[in-house]
């Protein structure tokens, strides 16, 4: 799947740039930030504003990303949901385990 | 807008993931030319088709799986239809058939997916909201389909006919 990455200072920028995100891609994703993790990534913003769609496959990698980074004390925020995914959000009380936000401006500041 | 009981689709479900978002928008157009949907609607409809499809997707092993709709004021009808064997819980969770009725039980759908279930009789039961209490990370599962569907619909079933040897998950939404 088609992920960017970007660096702004110690704070990986990860960008999922396809419409789907999908049982099709959720493992390659979630095998891919474990080894960001692993490799001592632990600020991490990931951004979903090319996304259309999630579905619980990928809702299941946030989940396990989540889980590998808090013994760390790692950071993640979540931006660029569009309506739909904020609802899915809301709906299954996840946006009361995950820091959600509205744009990636807002999750930087958060890491101030 | 006239509202009938039956609702015909005549879409087959994808048989890979990059079929589901063309599969939904087509569905969703041919409901909305059938029923009054607002956005909330919408938007649960889209929740449970994915889930439903990718739960076809997954575990499904039926070339002819079928998603069928009916529609009786208020309520919509979705049910995935497949050929096969029973759900088969993990660990030591109670099996079908059911022997005990109208009790609420947990099992395990995979080592790592509790459900809360109410047995309705020997091979049907309704999903229920396992987080009601709160959701904490420590139990978050990995896998949220099935629970996806349970929190956006207004009732979900599954249901397996031993003598046809067919599988219904069956979701109602108030409209």
């Amino acid at each position: 799947m088609n992920i960017s990455k970007e660096k702004k200072g110690d704070i990986l920028i990860l960008t999922i740039e396809e419409k789907e995100a999908n049982l099709s891609k959720s493992e390659h994703f979630k095998e891919m930030v474990l080894s960001e993790i692993a490799e001592g990534e632990t600020k991490l913003i990931i951004s979903f504003e090319k996304v259309e769609y999630l579905d619980s496959s990928f809702l299941g990698a946030l989940v396990a990303i989540l889980k590998n980074l808090l013994p760390l004390n790692g950071t993640l925020r979540i931006t660029g949901l569009n309506a739909d995914i904020k609802n899915l959000f809301e709906l299954t009380r996840l946006d009361k385990i995950f820091i959600l936000k509205d744009n990636l401006e807002t999750a930087l500041q958060d890491f101030k | 807008m006239k509202e009938p009981s039956s609702i015909q689709i005549g879409l087959k479900i994808p048989k890979d993931a990059e079929g589901i978002l063309a599969y939904v928008h087509e569905v969703l157009e041919l409901l909305k030319a059938q029923v009054t949907l607002d956005e909330d609607k919408i938007r649960k409809i889209k929740l449970i088709l994915v889930e439903l499809v990718t739960n076809s997707i997954k575990h499904s092993e039926d070339e002819n799986a079928s998603i069928e709709f009916t529609f009786n004021h208020p309520t919509l009808t979705i049910q995935k239809v497949d050929k096969g064997l029973q759900i088969e819980f993990a660990g030591d969770s109670e099996q079908i058939p059911f022997v005990e009725l109208d009790r609420t039980i947990k099992v395990h759908l995979s080592e790592s997916q509790p459900h809360h279930i109410k047995i309705l009789d020997p091979y049907r039961f309704r999903f229920v909201d396992n987080y009601k209490e709160g959701i904490s990370i420590d139990f978050l599962p990995e896998h949220f389909g099935l629970y996806i569907i349970t929190l956006a619909s207004d009732s979900f079933i599954y249901q397996h006919d031993p003598d046809l040897l067919e599988n219904r998950f069956i979701v109602h939404l108030n409209l």
